[in-house]
């Protein structure tokens, strides 16, 4: 793809976003307009700002159209597929992060093993630790894997031990502050 | 004259008799200065290890300080030294993977592989490693020293001068002005910068119903603005570097050997004759190029090497080396200037509360979240017999960025030449523990896993930003200024009792105007 190619997909894409948002978003979405007079006086209303910011935004698009210059960088379905994966990974670990712990607890209560729930132990170690070390190494240890491409016990032990590191510096010197999921629960 | 001797010494008793640390052999030790020095040496640290960085360090530290030090301002010196220190240190850390390895640290120290490392090839490491640091620090110093001076001069010409017309109309050039010289192209300049303003204002507003919100509850106090900066300026390029990372193999360190034979190491007879006038022009430049918001410290540094190269190709005898071949005049070139941009950069930050880069950023970021000062040109009113605080703690940041420059002067040198090994951290064990890291951070912070996401969507935002060539910093910029902006422009429309025209209302604004437009039409890079 040349540059005009690639200039001409981002230019067009930038300015029928931007008269979209212009037409519908702004109007819709805004609880007065551009102008607004309360008791005899004008003020500038709340439309006003992204309308501007959206004309802004129409201009970048049109200059991007018509420039000329040498090849430039462009996302490729690469990167696309790369930005799918990464999202995937995101995604796993924040769910395993948030419901880990809490489903461990429950499974144990269902097996008669406790009677409390995640919210009455979220401020108890192990178990307030529990969502962040699975699903933090599992973020870390995925990544290293997606990297080095392969699987290894080595990069669960650097999840594990960033993991830990971050239980030294921000939950044990500070009592106040929550680890994920800890604020959700 | 007394009054500005008053103040001084104020923020110099700020910082000294502040919020204390701990106590040793009974004496106090105050927060902010033991601040600075820890600061210094993990920016250092940071600096000399390739893939992390400043504001990296900075996002991360944020949180943790604020949590040792509370929302008081009793809290702001103590936050501000570390935010100062790393700054600082991580300018001079960067030269040491580019030296030893030919992998810039950051990207500042790019310039410096040319020279630094085949010096360290010829079995000098320490010499340049040395020349490096004194240039840097030096460098460094002189902005600051024009910091100090230009600063409060510059805030008092704006509140003597500036009506809200024009404040407003000087908010729009600064804007433009980043637009215009960041990135490859005006468009992509004006497009980060129309994003990151459109992004500011969702949520917002004056109306009892918040506005760009579709419905979404949780964005009904817009995007958190740790959430916002730290997706696109910190995830964005971890993703980025993750992807090249896998799609390429690693970068290996260089592996050549080094000439280890009979080279003296260390800084030579002469040394300081030649790189001196090299130093000084850098730091003009740099200072120059620094003060100027959105200005990178790339283009000083390659601006500086340029001109130097030149100067010293018109006087260098035959038995010396050139430019590219090891010349400690190229060392000096490039990392006095990249560190001289760094102290200017703050030159729009507290006078005109206008963020030049990232570093400055997270300065905004820290007052911003801690509370009790508000960068721009209301600091500097010197009241008496009432103390303006603001005041007060804008000469302790004077003070932190003095106790910076010593401790670089001092022991900055020695703790750069030890942080060599920092270059060998495997890229694949760094990226993904500073993900985990800075999503903590955030979180702690934030307390919600909806923050998590929004960074992430603005990560994703980075990401794309730096695959399409739009420059990330305008959006960060434009994001911080979007309110004061829409405030300052209600303001004024108001005043002026509803004239639509209000930014043609004075000589001074058009100016300004006119300069905004300019900037955008004759400062666009091809």
């Amino acid at each position: 793809m040349s540059r005009n190619k690639a200039n001409l997909i981002l230019g067009c894409g930038v300015v029928v976003l931007a008269l979209t948002a212009l037409a519908f978003w702004v109007p819709n979405d805004s609880a007065t307009g551009l102008i607004v007079k309360q008791r005899g006086r004008l003020s500038i209303g709340d439309a006003m700002a992204p309308t501007a910011a959206l004309a802004l935004i129409l201009v970048a698009g049109l200059l991007i159209l018509f420039e000329k210059g040498k090849p430039a960088h462009r996302i490729t379905s690469r990167n696309l597929r790369f930005l799918i994966a990464f999202t995937g990974v995101f995604f796993v670990s924040l769910a395993v992060m948030r419901w880990a712990a809490p489903a461990i607890i429950w499974t144990m209560g269902n097996l008669g093993l406790t009677e409390h729930s995640y919210r009455d132990l979220r401020d108890t170690a192990p178990w307030k630790y529990a969502g962040f070390v699975i699903g933090g190494t599992g973020l870390v240890a995925t990544l290293m894997s997606m990297i080095e491409g392969r699987a290894s016990w080595r990069a669960v032990l650097v999840g594990l031990l960033a993991v830990a590191a971050l239980i030294a510096v921000f939950d044990l010197p500070f009592p106040d502050l929550l680890l994920p999921p800890n604020g959700d629960v | 004259m007394t009054e500005i001797l008053d103040y001084i010494w104020l923020g110099v008793l700020a910082v000294f008799q502040g919020p204390q640390l701990f106590s040793l052999l009974g004496f106090a030790i105050p927060a902010a200065p033991v601040m600075v020095l820890a600061g210094l040496l993990v920016g250092i640290a940071v600096g000399a290890t390739p893939g992390l960085a400043g504001p990296m360090a900075m996002a991360i530290a944020l949180p943790i300080l604020i949590s040792i030090f509370g929302f008081t301002p009793d809290a702001l010196l103590p936050v501000f030294g570390f935010l100062i220190g790393i700054m600082k240190g991580a300018t001079v850390g960067g030269a040491v993977p580019a030296i030893l390895f030919n992998m810039p640290g950051t990207p500042d120290a790019l310039m410096t592989t040319l020279d630094g490392h085949p010096m360290a090839q010829r079995g000098q490491p320490k010499r340049a490693l040395r020349i490096a640091q004194l240039s840097s620090v030096t460098g460094d110093t002189f902005s600051d020293i024009v910091l100090f001076v230009c600063a409060p001069f510059l805030a008092v010409m704006v509140e003597a001068y500036l009506d809200l017309p024009e404040k407003t109309a000087l908010l729009i050039l600064s804007i433009s002005f980043i637009a215009a010289v960041m990135g490859g192209s005006v468009g992509k300049g004006l497009l980060s910068v129309g994003l990151g303003l459109i992004a500011a204002f969702v949520g917002t507003g004056q109306a009892l119903v918040p506005r760009l919100t579709g419905g979404v509850e949780a964005l009904s106090n817009g995007f958190s603005l740790v959430g916002a900066i730290l997706g696109v300026l910190i995830l964005g390029e971890i993703f980025k570097s993750i992807e090249d990372m896998m799609q390429r193999d690693r970068a290996q360190p260089t592996t050549q050997r080094r000439d280890k034979s009979a080279v003296q190491d260390g800084l030579q007879p002469g040394d300081m004759r030649r790189i001196a006038p090299h130093v000084a022009r850098s730091a003009v430049i740099g200072t120059i190029i620094g003060a100027l918001p959105g200005v990178g410290s790339t283009l000083a540094a390659t601006l500086s090497y340029t001109v130097g190269r030149k100067r010293h190709e018109k006087r260098r005898k035959d038995s010396d080396p050139g430019f590219g071949e090891g010349a400690p005049e190229g060392i000096a070139s490039t990392e006095a200037s990249n560190s001289a941009v760094s102290g200017a950069n703050l030159i729009p930050v507290l006078s005109l509360g206008i963020p030049g880069n990232a570093a400055a950023v997270f300065l905004i970021l820290a007052a911003d979240s801690i509370g009790g000062f508000n960068p721009g040109p209301a600091v500097f009113k010197f009241t008496a017999p009432a103390i303006n605080p603001e005041l007060v703690t804008a000469f302790g940041i004077f003070t932190l960025m003095v106790i910076g420059n010593l401790l670089n002067w001092t022991i900055g040198g020695r703790f750069m030449r030890s942080m060599g090994v920092l270059a060998r951290v495997p890229g694949q064990i760094l990226l993904p523990a500073v993900l985990l890291l800075t999503l903590t951070a955030i979180y702690v912070q934030e307390t919600s896993l909806f923050a998590l996401w929004v960074t992430f969507g603005f990560g994703i935002l980075g990401y794309l930003f730096r695959r399409s060539e739009v420059p990330v910093l305008p959006f960060v910029i434009a994001f911080i200024l979007a309110r004061p902006l829409e405030q300052t422009a209600r303001e004024a429309f108001a005043a002026t009792g509803g004239d639509p025209w209000f930014l043609f209302s004075s000589p001074t604004s058009v100016m300004f105007i006119v300069a905004a437009i300019a900037s955008v039409a004759f400062l666009s890079r091809k």
